[in-house]
């Protein structure tokens, strides 16, 4: 504990040197002092202790000094050290160390300070080796907790100190501390961080040299020497890079080689397995194994305070920034072939400038449990950022303590703080049942037998084709006619059962759960896909069914979500259940509509009805007049039963208002019920045609920036329309009244 | 009081209050005046000469068909059909005709628009008609485009875009200048009232 005095006019003598280090260190400060108490422990005590019983400014004293201004006092503000993150800084680490090893940090500093010549130097080596080194010079530096405090200053931007390198700019290689930098205060200092030379982070320094400084992240990767620890850090702070991971190797390759498997196959067997083609297949294999390779080591992933970087390709190199406030939706996606290796897909959906383009950032893949884990820290902080949730953003100035007693009270705790997931659904066995109310489902067994045959034809070709004719020709008629229609029965009566079990294997335990702000759906036997929907950007549901569902009274679930690609797959909500039961969830999990739906006026049913069976009759009609008899009798056939669909139609028909939500319903044969809040609602259209005039009816689309984009209320009464949209959001259809004293004047 | 932070129009859902108000309520009829402004009747130029153009295009092609079903003698046509082959032009040149005639001047009459409280209001289409209502504090591009043909009569389209395809609206016909200022205009009020757009 060497005398506060001291340590000031120290820290201002060699602050220089130091200091140059000192700012490179930026967060490193954090970890710094670990390493830095090896080396100089006494000094460091003591240098420790002043910075902070002076608090902040003590620290920073030393690196300001050097060469921005010369602080007043080597107490000044800005920490050598920390120089970057400093001022606040300072506090925490004093905290953060202080449980552990109270002398710890500064000593770091004083030994900076003090050891004008040699420090530097040892501080590089320990900037290399990481916190775990630090422990071996004797201060026992929770090994865990530097990297907490570090993160924790990184975070507070404003803690940029005066001096000039940013926070986070600063430090990125990890060099941090080599303070080679000469000038502290230079912006020139951060440079270094790009040119690291070998420091590094265990985890890519030198890849990181070619990709160049990397803006944000620099505090971590360099902050974070010691991986593991990193692991611990709080939420907020951006953390390391990271690699995918290893396994990705195996992943990857087996996956692209599926593709080619035929191909080789074949060229295998047709090229007799000679030389060339063995030579040609083995280095097709070798060539992929090294591209799972190149791809493993030079796909890193990075989640900065703000921001989640993933940078691949050897030589053709790619970054990818994608703001955390912009994503969307985690979706974590495992095959079999991933769960075996226990890896999982993750696809980070963002929504770029405009809601059109929506740019999504895949990785490919990482370990299961880091899969979960960045979803939720990414979902976290995004929440965060958008001011959805107070996360433990460490605030300039009097913030950064908390931040660092909060980290520091979660030692071992996830980097998400509380888990506060409800689970609103859960698969019952008996639903696995309805996979045969679903016509994709029950044409299964024809889609693999035509890809079956597919295969066959495209791997065997003509053989086969011969070998069929042959057997159909040569077999005796009465035989095939009756194998042809037991094979026929029978795949008929295998559809249920097909429909089943293809059913059940994707929505096998489907799930659905809310948690951080989302709902997260998650289901598959194989292939298992999660998909997290914010629910800031759910804008209501759909319930769909088809008459063969309504027969058994279930509906599916669909979320209207902005920006959702894919949504047919990824706004799946429910697996198909009965209506009671998914409503109960929709009003769990969402909201439900409370109000009832108007019909539409009879003139409705003629519209429906005309179009129904209007075109079929027609074509009937035609081809009687032409002769060609097949034709007329199926148009005859198909106007007839488009009657009860038109009426159906018909009576789908509706809309509602319940005071928060406006509900649209039509369709027969894939019949909606669309239901949206009323802020979801950005514009109406109405859309009159010549044959809705005489009725006065009009197709009024409810325009939301969700899900389809616009629902439509079809053959409404124009007047009860424009009553609805004006009940639905006056302040955008008032203005537009017809004054109603006013003589009328259609438009 | 529940959304505070939601659009203007967003007006504070009252469960104690009727709903709908004292004005239109449940089961009323209301109607939609026509917007107030016109577009430039310069328009009328335009229109006549995009459909003249598409008219004789076409009027081309299929005097072609019909040439060559007619002289080309090929067996597979029934001659009932290449007899009267040249009824086809001359169907659609009649059709083309009436449309250049009527359609411009038609659709001149429907076409308005106007901004008001913040809403981008239009009216469209000549038979089939279409009302739109778009927020201003929803828009999220404001385009203003003038093609060769607009160019030559001064005027230009103007399309707004929000964060459903299904919300953009196009205002063809303005008057140029106009259509400059209504587009800064609408782009420095959006950005003005701006929420997240969608």
């Amino acid at each position: 504990m060497g005398t506060e005095q001291e340590d000031g006019g120290r820290a201002e003598q060699h602050g220089e040197r130091y200091g140059s280090g000192a700012r490179g260190v930026p967060d490193g400060t954090g970890r710094g002092p670990q390493g830095g108490h090896g080396a100089r422990p006494a000094e460091g005590d003591g240098a420790a202790r002043v910075l902070p019983g002076e608090g902040v400014p003590a620290h920073g004293g030393p690196g300001p000094e050097p060469h921005p201004a010369p602080p007043p006092e080597g107490s000044a503000p800005a920490g050598g050290w920390v120089a970057p993150g400093s001022t606040p800084a300072p506090r925490d680490p004093g905290r953060a160390a202080g449980g552990a090893v109270p002398a710890g940090p500064p000593a770091v500093y004083g030994t900076s300070a003090q050891g004008a010549g040699g420090p530097p130097q040892g501080w590089d080596d320990r900037s290399r080796t990481g916190p775990g080194a630090v422990p071996g010079h004797g201060q026992p530096a929770p090994a865990p907790e530097p990297p907490r405090t570090a993160t924790t200053y990184g975070a507070p931007p404003h803690d940029a100190p005066p001096q000039g390198p940013p926070p986070y700019g600063a430090p990125p290689g990890g060099v941090p501390w080599h303070g080679p930098a000469p000038h502290p205060g230079a912006p020139g200092d951060v440079p270094p961080y790009g040119a690291p030379p070998h420091s590094g982070p265990p985890h890519g320094a030198a890849p990181r040299a070619w990709w160049g400084p990397a803006p944000a992240e620099g505090p971590e990767a360099g902050a974070a020497p010691g991986g593991r620890a990193r692991d611990a850090a709080p939420f907020l702070a951006p953390e390391r890079a990271r690699r995918i991971s290893p396994r990705s190797m195996v992943v990857g390759p087996i996956n692209q080689l599926k593709g080619l498997l035929v191909p080789i196959a074949a060229g295998l067997v047709l090229g007799g397995f000679n030389a060339w083609v063995l030579g040609a297949t083995g280095a097709t294999v070798v060539a992929l194994l090294v591209g799972g390779f190149v791809t493993w080591r030079t796909t890193r992933y990075e989640v900065g305070e703000d921001r989640l970087e993933i940078r691949k390709g050897l030589i053709r190199r790619s970054r990818r920034t994608i703001p955390l406030e912009r994503v969307r939706g985690v979706d974590v996606t495992s095959t079999l072939l991933h769960r075996l290796l226990g890896v999982a897909v993750v696809r980070i959906e963002a929504a770029a400038g405009s809601a059109a383009a929506t740019e999504d950032g895949k990785l490919d893949a990482v370990a299961a449990d880091e899969a979960e884990r960045l979803r939720r820290v990414l979902l976290h902080r995004k929440a965060v950022l958008t001011g959805q949730e107070t996360g433990p953003r460490a605030a300039p100035g009097g913030g950064a303590p908390e931040a660092g007693e909060a980290a520091r009270g979660e030692a071992q705790a996830p980097p998400v703080p509380e888990d506060d997931t409800v689970t609103y659904f859960a698969m019952p066995r008996s639903w696995y049942l309805y996979g045969a109310l679903s016509l994709g489902y029950l044409l299964t067994p024809f889609a693999v037998l035509a890809t079956l045959f597919g295969t066959v034809q495209q791997t065997a070709g003509e053989l086969a084709n011969d070998f069929v004719v042959d057997w159909v020709t040569s077999s005796d008629r009465g035989f095939l006619l009756v194998a042809a229609l037991v094979f026929a029965g029978v795949l008929v009566l295998l559809m249920p059962v097909f429909a089943v079990v293809s059913y059940a294997l994707t929505h096998w335990g489907f799930s659905l759960r809310g948690r951080d702000g989302s709902l997260v759906a998650e289901r598959g036997l194989f292939t298992r896909r999660s998909v997290t929907l914010e629910r800031r950007r759910i804008r209501g549901h759909e319930l769909l069914d088809t008459p063969l569902e309504r027969t058994r009274g279930a509906v599916r679930l669909r979320a209207i979500v902005t920006g959702l690609g894919d949504a047919a797959n990824r706004a799946v909500l429910l697996p198909t259940g009965p209506r009671p039961v998914v409503e109960d969830v929709v009003g769990r999990a969402l909201a439900l509509f409370g109000g009832t739906l108007k019909r539409h006026p009879r003139a409705a049913l003629f519209r429906r009805l005309t179009r129904a069976v209007g075109p079929f009759a027609l074509v009937a009609v035609v081809a009687a007049a032409l002769g060609a008899e097949w034709l007329a009798v199926a148009g005859a056939v198909l106007a007839v039963l488009g009657i009860p669909l038109g009426v159906d139609r018909y009576r789908a028909l509706g809309h509602g208002y319940d005071g928060e939500r406006v509900s649209v319903r039509s369709g027969s044969l894939s019949r909606s019920q669309a239901t949206v809040e009323r802020s979801a609602v950005i514009g109406w259209t109405w859309r009159q045609t010549l044959f809705q005039r005489g009725p006065s009816l009009a197709d009024l689309q409810v325009t939301v920036g969700a899900g389809a984009g616009g629902y439509t209320v079809q053959d409404a009464s124009i007047g009860e329309s424009v009553a609805f949209a004006a009940q639905v959001t006056p302040e955008m259809v008032r203005p537009f009244l017809e004054d109603p004293g006013a003589p009328g004047h259609k438009g | 009081m529940q959304v505070m932070n939601t659009p203007p129009y967003d007006a504070i859902p009252d469960p104690d209050r009727p709903r709908g108000g004292p004005e239109p309520g449940d089961g009323e009829a209301a109607r939609l005046r026509p917007p107030q402004s016109r577009v430039s009747s310069r328009a009328i130029g335009v229109w006549t000469l995009r459909i003249l153009f598409g008219s004789v295009f076409t009027l081309v092609l299929l005097s072609a068909v019909a040439w060559g079903a007619s002289s080309l003698g090929w067996a597979w046509i029934p001659f009932s059909v290449q007899d009267n082959a040249w009824l086809l032009p001359l169907a659609y040149g009649v059709y083309a005709l009436l449309k250049v005639a009527i359609v411009p001047s038609w659709r001149y009459r429907v076409h308005r628009w106007e901004v008001a409280g913040d809403i981008i209001y239009t009216r469209v289409g000549w038979i089939s008609r279409t009302w739109q209502l778009v927020p201003v504090n929803r828009l999220q591009t404001v385009d203003h485009t003038q093609g060769w043909l607009e160019r030559v009569f001064d005027v230009a389209t103007l399309e707004v875009q929000t964060a459903s395809y299904a919300g953009s609206s196009t205002i063809e016909g303005l008057d140029a200048g106009q259509a400059r200022r209504l587009s800064e205009d609408l782009a420095v009020r959006a950005g003005a009232l701006r929420d997240d757009a969608t």
